[in-house]
Order: C-alpha cells, then structure tokens, then sequence
C-alpha cells in the first residue's frame, strides 16, 4: 500500500460512521448497513486515485453510499417476498422522508457511555442478544418467558438508550441511563 | 394479534412471517407514530450491533432470515486502523471484478430542438425529444437537429433522414442544410448517389429521384461519389452528384437556413400561444371547473389567479417565475425543498379530473409532488411522481380503510426530463376507474378500488405539507408547471386531448 492509499483509507475510517448513518436512511434493512459500508469502503478505495482528498469528503461519500445503498436495497428486498417488499418499501420512504439528518455518527459514539449506565439485567440482555447472537426464542427459553416478553424487554431497553443518548446530547454532558 | 412491540422486533430480527409483514404495513400507514418508532428502533438496532466486540465468546446463532454478513464493520475499523495492508491488497486485488454503479444510458445520437408547423410520416416527435438511430420521415413543415457531435442540421418536409450515430446520416429524399462548427468536421451525409464529408462549413442537400445537389455556403465539403474520385466544392459553388456534372453558383435562398426557422419558429410560437389564450378563456366558463392556474400573472406576484368562477386564488411560496411553453407564456419553478403553491379546493368531490402543463427535470425524491391535498387521511388526494418514474394518484382511505395507489406504468424516463409534458388524472366513479393520460394519450386505466367522493381540501402544487410537526416529508418537484386545472366532473379522452393540441 502506498502513501496515497493509506491515507485514502484514513480519511474513510474517519468517517465511517457517517457512512452507516447515510446508509441507514438509505436502506433500512436489518443487516444491510454493515455491507453496505463494507462495499462503499472497497469502491472508494478502488477509485482512490480519481479522488481529491484535500477538501471535504462527505459529499462524496454521502453520494457513492446512497448510490450502493440503492442498489443493495433492490438486491435484498428483491429475493424477498411480495408482502415483505412492500412493508420494507414504506419503510424505505419513512425514513428517506425525514427532515432530520442521519445522527448515527453522533449517537454511537455516546451510546457506549449510556451502555455502562444500564442496570445489571438490561445489560445482560443486551449482551446476550447483540454480543451473543442468540435470538429472542431462545432467549426467552433461556430464561423461561415468554418470547413477546423479551421483545417488550428489549424494546424497553432500546427506548432507554433512546433517552439517554438524547438526555446527553442536550446537555451535552454525561450520559445517564 | 401480536403487540407492536413484538412485530417491531421480529422485523429486526429478520423474523417477520408474511401474515406479521401484512400486519405492521397496515399498522404503519395507519399510524405515523409507529413509522417513527419504528425507525428509532431500527437506528438504536442498528448501533448497538456496532458496539459488539470484536471477539465475544459464547453460542452464535444465525438468525434464519438475517442476511449473512461477511464481516462486520468492526472488522474493517480495526483492520483499516492498523493499516493492515492484508485486508486491503485484498481489495486492491478486488477491483477489477468490483462492479461500478449501475447508471443510466442512452442510444440517442441527435436531439429535435426546434419545429415549424410538424407533420411526421414516421411517428411524431417534438422539440426536445432526443433521437436515436433510425428513420425520421417529415411530411411537412421545418425540424432543426442538432448531433450530439455538434453538427446542426435543417431538414425541410417532405423528407427522409436516416441518423446512423452522431456523426453520420442518411439523406434519401428531401431539403436540407447544414451547419457544422469545426468540433463536427468530418460529419457525414450519405445520399443513395454519394456521400459528403463536412470539413468545417455550412451547406445545402437537395435530393430527389433523379439527382442530388450540394451547394456550399461556407467553408468546404468532400464530395465522394461512385466509383469516382473525391471532389472538392468551396465556398460558393454547388455541384451535382450526376456524372461528367459541372460546377455551378451556389443557391443559399433555395434551402431554409437557421436564421430562418429561428423567426419561423418565433412565428408559430406566437401563434400557439395566442390559440392557448383563446381556447384557456373558453375553459374558464365550464362550471365544473374548481381551479385554473394559467400562470399568466404578473412576475412580481406571489398570488396565483384562479380563473375558475367561485375558485380561491392560490398562493405562491418559494417558487420563482421562468418561461414556459412558448417565449410569452410564464411558468413557476419550482426548485427548492420550500417551493410551492397553495390553493384551497372546498367540499367533497365525486368525479375528479385534474391536469397539469409541466416540466419534470428530475426525479430527485422517492415521491416528486405534483398536486398534495394537505396532511392524508380521510379521502385526500395525492399526485404525484414516483422516482422510478411512475405517475402516481394516492387516494387516502376513510373510516380507517388503507389508502389505494394508482399507478401509471413508467413513464418519465431520462429522456423525457427538461421538457413541457401535459398530465391528466381522472377518478371515474361511474366507470369505476382511474385513468391516467400523458401529451393526451391514454396511459393507464386503472380498477377502482373505492368510489367514495374525494375531500382535497388546502393542497399544494409542487410540494406537500404533511402537517406532522417532527418530521416532515420531502416530496418537492424539481421542475416547472405553466398550467394547471381541476375540475368536479369526468372529462372525455377527447376534451383531454384538446388541451394537448
């Protein structure tokens, strides 16, 4: 790799969570926001040499994501079937429509500190289905509930992270859960 | 019935069974709140999968409908991080079976950017319409194209003309002349007696059954006829494809040049617009007729005239004033996520036509306004176009039934972008249909699902105010409209057709 090529893949790291948040807009589709990066990533670099590094990089990204998003979106939902595709389009147009721009590249960097904040159980539970990968069925065998229950739980746990996150962004101090 | 909470999980767990997607759809256009939850959920989702570590010890299950991941970001982070030149030779190596974006193409060679009095044997086209290879036949009247390469050329009805690419043509029959700036040296005509090569020049085609002539203007020409050697023609002089032919004064009068479909042009302009005027005051006394903007008001007015008897006038935001159709007609664009107009239609509706002279210059969001009753629900009417360029009339369910889209099979491609288009949407309770019209034809006719009367209600041209206070929507158009007309009854295919002519 030379010099030029590593600091093409600088500038990319700084801002790969700007690109999660555009591709989250773009294609939200569980899943889909991880490859989505992965395959920006690879074809920002193939094109490196076409790009001018010096200025702001943003605008190219935030083009080339919604570009991969699209296309990966339309390969996803396209295997899926017919009632899902249209749930996922509605989708798709809820949060292509929102006024607000994509927070992620803000928000995650607080949501570690809110994570700590978690009483003990919430935690747990968030290990076990996010870390862990067991699904909700098996958690709630696990733990002998009823698997609505360990959505509500989960839900629950989401929306207090929500509140967190939000709680210290406009403070702009410590984060609580 | 499964709690929202659950469908919500079961969708981010990649989970959802087809009857559960059915079930959050409707919840979901029924309550804009769960859409925002939802999202929330899917971003909260979203990050928390991010903050994994690297390497955590335990059971993996793959959850059945998720889609298997390669590697995760946090991979790509630390491997990046550590500038770990493994990962991204492989990359590097990568790039030549990488795919580029899918972009849209073209097979168009020319475009048609000026007409006098048109009259097609072959299908009809109008200024604007990009061309690609093949056969133009012009019955009457004057056509200008201009070659993609640069090559402008004049053909005068009756004619035949062949585009090959966007350097060459075929003159089989008819007038031409042509202008070609030195970025089109080399543009070629081929005629069934010869071919000229254009060194840089303007000059005139005349050929008919019996013989072919090229008059040179300016400049100079290659004449290459059968089994002859290559003739040179300089400015001035003309010369027939016919053997043993010799050389003669050119005739610039006798061929139409650009000057002249320029003033001819400005000519029939000024007639059109003076037909639109005449038969625009005639509509206006239809008492069907709720609304009719001929944005013909003063440039400096931010109120639209709604020339409908007992209509309200409509209000202008944003939106500026431009040209429309014809150099004497004035349209708004609208351009910027504020532009749009508001108007008011009152009471209920059981038929509905709507129609619309626009220019579309791109589809820039999933949903580009056309005419948006304000808020939905409850009957409101929503048209509008969708980014992959179906025309869209949404007509919002009462009493809590789902709403209905009525969608028109593609119709603005690329190619259609930048130029005027007339729309028409008619909801037909009677025949129980929706149909959709475009330039007056018959595009799409759809079963009507609901034949309740429609409430519009305050709606915007251009744009939608969605009346939700956090979040709101971005259907703005991208383009121009120059007129527009609503009406409470069916209109015929051939009143529709009429607005075209």
């Amino acid at each position: 790799m030379n010099i030029a090529e590593t600091h093409a893949a600088q500038v990319f790291l700084a801002h790969h969570d700007f690109v999660k948040g555009v591709a989250l807009k773009y294609a939200p589709w569980p899943g889909l926001m991880e490859d989505i990066t992965q395959q920006v990533f690879l074809e920002f670099m193939a094109k490196e040499s076409k790009w001018d590094l010096s200025s702001d990089a943003r605008p190219l990204l935030a083009t080339m994501t919604r570009h991969i998003a699209m296309r990966l979106w339309r390969e996803r939902t396209r295997q899926q079937p017919e009632v899902v595709q249209k749930l996922a389009d509605h989708i798709r147009l809820l949060a292509e429509e929102r006024e607000t721009p994509p927070r992620y590249e803000d928000e995650v960097r607080v949501l570690r500190s809110c994570l700590q904040k978690l009483p003990q159980k919430s935690r747990e539970l968030v290990e076990l289905y996010y870390y862990d990968d067991v699904g909700t069925p098996q958690i709630a065998e696990q733990i002998q509930m009823k698997a609505d229950t360990v959505c509500r739980a989960l839900s629950r746990v989401r929306e207090k992270l929500r509140e967190c996150i939000q709680q210290s962004m406009n403070q702009g101090g410590h984060a609580h859960a | 019935m499964l709690e929202a909470d659950s469908l919500i999980q079961h969708y981010l767990e990649g989970t959802l069974t087809d009857a559960e997607a059915e079930e959050l759809h409707t919840r979901l256009q029924n309550d804009a709140q769960l859409g925002s939850k939802l999202l929330q959920h899917f971003e909260m989702d979203a990050m928390l999968r991010a903050t994994k570590p690297l390497a955590v010890p335990g059971k993996v299950i793959q959850p059945a409908l998720m889609p298997k991941r390669r590697f995760t970001f946090a991979t790509v982070t630390t491997v990046a991080a550590m500038a770990a030149c493994i990962a991204l030779m492989g990359a590097w190596m990568a790039m030549s079976w990488l795919k580029s974006d899918v972009e849209a193409t073209t097979a168009s060679v020319a475009v048609l950017t000026r007409g006098v009095n048109l009259e097609w044997d072959s299908a009809a086209i109008t200024p604007g319409t990009p061309l690609s290879p093949g056969l133009l036949k012009l019955k009457s009247g004057i056509a200008q194209i201009e070659f993609y390469q640069g090559a402008r050329v004049v053909i005068e009805g009756p004619a035949e003309l062949r585009l090959i690419s966007s350097g060459e043509a075929t003159c089989t029959h008819g007038k031409l002349s042509a202008n070609v700036p030195p970025q089109a040296k080399g543009f070629r005509i081929n005629t069934p007696k010869g071919t000229i090569v254009d060194l840089g020049t303007e000059f005139g085609l005349d050929v008919n059954d019996a013989s072919a002539e090229v008059h040179v203007f300016k400049g100079e020409v290659e004449l290459h006829k059968a089994a002859e050697s290559m003739k040179s023609l300089k400015e001035g002089q003309a010369m027939a494809f016919a053997a043993e032919s010799q050389l003669r004064a050119a005739n610039a009068s006798s061929f139409a040049s650009l000057n002249e479909i320029h003033a001819r042009t400005a000519l029939s302009d000024h007639s059109q617009f003076e037909r639109w005027q005449a038969q625009s005051a005639q509509r206006n006394a239809d008492p069907s007729l709720k609304a009719h903007f001929d944005f013909q008001d003063d440039e400096s007015a931010r109120s639209l005239r709604n020339h409908a008897y007992a209509g309200e006038d409509g209000s202008i935001v944003g939106a500026s004033w431009t040209t429309g159709r014809w150099p004497e007609k004035r349209a708004l664009e609208f351009r910027n996520v504020s532009d749009r107009v508001r108007l008011s239609v009152a009471g209920e509706t059981k038929a509905l036509t709507i129609a619309v002279w626009m220019r579309v210059n791109g589809l820039d969001r999933s949903l580009n306004s056309i005419f948006m009753s304000e808020g939905w629900g409850d009957r409101k009417v929503h048209w509008q176009i969708t980014r992959e360029g179906h025309i869209r009339l949404g007509v919002a369910g009462s009493a809590g039934k789902g709403h209905v889209d009525y969608d028109s099979p593609v119709f603005f491609t690329p190619e259609r972008f930048g130029r005027w288009m007339h729309l028409a949407v008619v909801f037909d309770p009677t025949a129980k249909e929706v149909r959709h019209y475009a330039n007056g034809a018959l595009l799409a006719r759809l079963p009507l699902k609901d034949a309740s009367p429609l409430k519009l209600g305050i709606a915007e041209l251009g744009n939608w105010n969605d009346r939700r206070t956090r979040s709101v929507a971005i259907r703005h158009l991208s383009g121009a409209m120059d007129e527009f007309a609503l009406w409470d009854r069916v209109l015929g295919e051939a009143e529709i057709k009429a607005m075209t002519k």
